[in-house]
């Protein structure tokens, strides 16, 4: 006798738990054009798409795939007008230095994970400026780079905390 | 951060991902390296995708405009005295500049009259907003919410109430990018008054683009004006830029009038260089007397040079 098989809304609860990550971080990215910087003074919007790249990456890395991550990091790169690849190859390689952190990051006090992701934004942000210095065959001011990667960095608690709960309220509904 | 979700990948799952994350790099890559030889198709699919989002930035981009000029509404009725003072002395300052202009006007159109000058074709413009925020730390773009359905081309100068902006690198039907004069690629011909002398804009991703190809000994210094120059036809002439300032790496640089963090209503400028110019006649002042032509086929000598027509000028450039 076969057994018995998840309902409808279960299956539509894991559906939307295999999306809802990739949809974030689409429309992370669409905020990061949206011109709210101008209202604080800020040269160049938080980079809220590496927030998702990274909270995924360490959570639920089989809900963010590699692939969902280049897609991101493409958008990001056709809607910037600059270097295509630039930010996919950010992304995906912040991907990977958060798979190397996992164990050591998973399951200690915020403080730990806020840490973490300082250095993963360096990285993130050291990365992306190399590449794009050498794209463009020119020393390019590392500041805007800079004051992006802390801009994140100081916005990480309030987008952790969202999508801590978009998490929470997506697998309650698929368990 | 205790999560029911917060599991281990199994080994082989984990072994998919690396595989995933190693192709997935890889293509990346060759894609940033393709970018640098292929722009054609890059530039399309950026332009598709610009086209499909900025009917959604700008329906966001419209209470974050109202919040700003409400914060800066605000400011202004903090500083509302001291502003009106200001103005009353700044007003009296500039109605002795009007009756100068409007003398110097009068003048002006004397002399093009007797020169017969060649004038500037009109320029149309088309308004739009500035709907998205610049482009990531090393791009100084934005997006406007005008098209090729609007006039707009690849090109275009782009200013606003203030002076030039920057110009249009690509056009969608109702989205398009400007390249702002900060911008790393960006390079604008400029002339630098008192002294005319021409120059080049150069962009450096830092907020004073760089006065460049300036001849040496050019006695140009800080304060100078800058205005474009309208060689190569694509920006009308003498549109303002800004004005020089000496930084401490050595360059000379400038500081634009236009604001590009607060950018709000711009106007794309649809200018056509006059590339097919019609004869225009000298004026009647210069021209040969009519003489009666039994005098022509009997005096066969050549005309005066005195009165040998100029011919007319070519451009307005």
């Amino acid at each position: 006798m076969d057994p018995i098989g998840p309902t409808s809304a279960v299956r539509a609860g894991r559906f939307v738990l295999l999306l809802l990550p990739f949809m974030i971080g689409v429309a992370c990215v669409l905020l990061s054009f949206v011109p709210l910087s101008s209202i604080v003074g800020l040269q160049v919007a938080p980079l809220y798409a590496l927030i998702v790249v990274y909270f995924w990456s360490l959570h639920q890395p089989d809900v963010l795939p590699p692939y969902a991550i280049f897609v991101i990091g493409l958008l990001y790169d056709l809607l910037s007008f600059g270097p295509i690849g630039l930010w996919a190859v950010t992304f995906l390689a912040t991907y990977g230095f958060v798979q190397s952190q996992r164990l050591v990051v998973l399951g200690r006090p915020f403080v730990m994970f806020w840490f973490s992701f300082v250095i993963t934004a360096g990285m993130a942000g050291s990365l992306a400026w190399g590449m794009a210095c050498l794209y463009n065959g020119a020393w390019i001011s590392a500041w805007p780079v800079v004051s992006q990667m802390l801009a994140t960095v100081l916005v990480f608690p309030v987008f952790v905390m969202l999508f801590s709960w978009a998490s929470r309220s997506v697998n309650s509904t698929s368990s | 951060m205790k999560d029911p979700s917060n599991r281990l990948a199994s080994p082989l799952q984990e072994f998919t991902h690396r595989v995933s994350l190693i192709f997935m790099l890889t293509l990346a890559a060759a894609l940033l390296l393709l970018g640098r030889a292929e722009t054609y198709v890059f530039d399309q699919a950026r332009q598709v995708v610009t086209d499909v989002a900025a009917p959604l930035l700008e329906l966001a981009s419209r209470p974050v405009a109202a919040t700003r000029r409400l914060v800066e509404r605000t400011d202004e009725y903090a500083y509302v005295f001291d502003e009106n003072e200001h103005l009353r002395d700044e007003n009296s300052v500039l109605l002795e500049w009007k009756e100068k202009a409007l003398r110097l006007e009068a003048k002006i159109s004397r002399y093009e009259a007797l020169l017969n000058v060649q004038v500037d074709p009109s320029i149309s413009y088309a308004t739009g907003r500035v709907v998205g925020d610049r482009g990531g730390p090393f791009v100084e773009t934005y997006i406007v919410n005008l098209g090729r359905e609007h006039g707009v081309a690849s090109g275009q100068a782009v200013v606003d109430s203030d002076g030039l902006i920057g110009r249009i690198v690509s056009t969608g039907a109702n989205a398009s990018r400007i390249l702002l004069l900060t911008d790393l690629n960006s390079r604008v011909p400029v002339v630098i008054e008192p002294t005319r002398y021409r120059a080049v804009l150069a962009g450096d991703n830092t907020p004073w683009p760089r006065v460049e190809y300036l001849p040496t000994g050019s006695g140009v210094a800080p304060g100078d004006r800058v205005v474009t120059s309208g060689h190569g036809g694509l920006m009308p002439a003498g549109l303002p830029v800004g004005v020089v300032i000496a930084t401490d790496d050595g360059y000379l640089r400038v500081q634009t009038f236009s604001n590009r963090d607060r950018l709000d209503s711009v106007r794309v400028l649809q200018y056509d260089f006059p590339s097919e110019v019609s004869r225009q006649d000298p004026p009647l002042a210069l021209q040969k007397p009519e003489e009666p032509e039994k005098e022509k086929t009997a005096d066969a000598k050549p005309a005066s040079p005195a009165v040998t027509p100029t011919p007319a000028p070519s451009g307005g450039q």
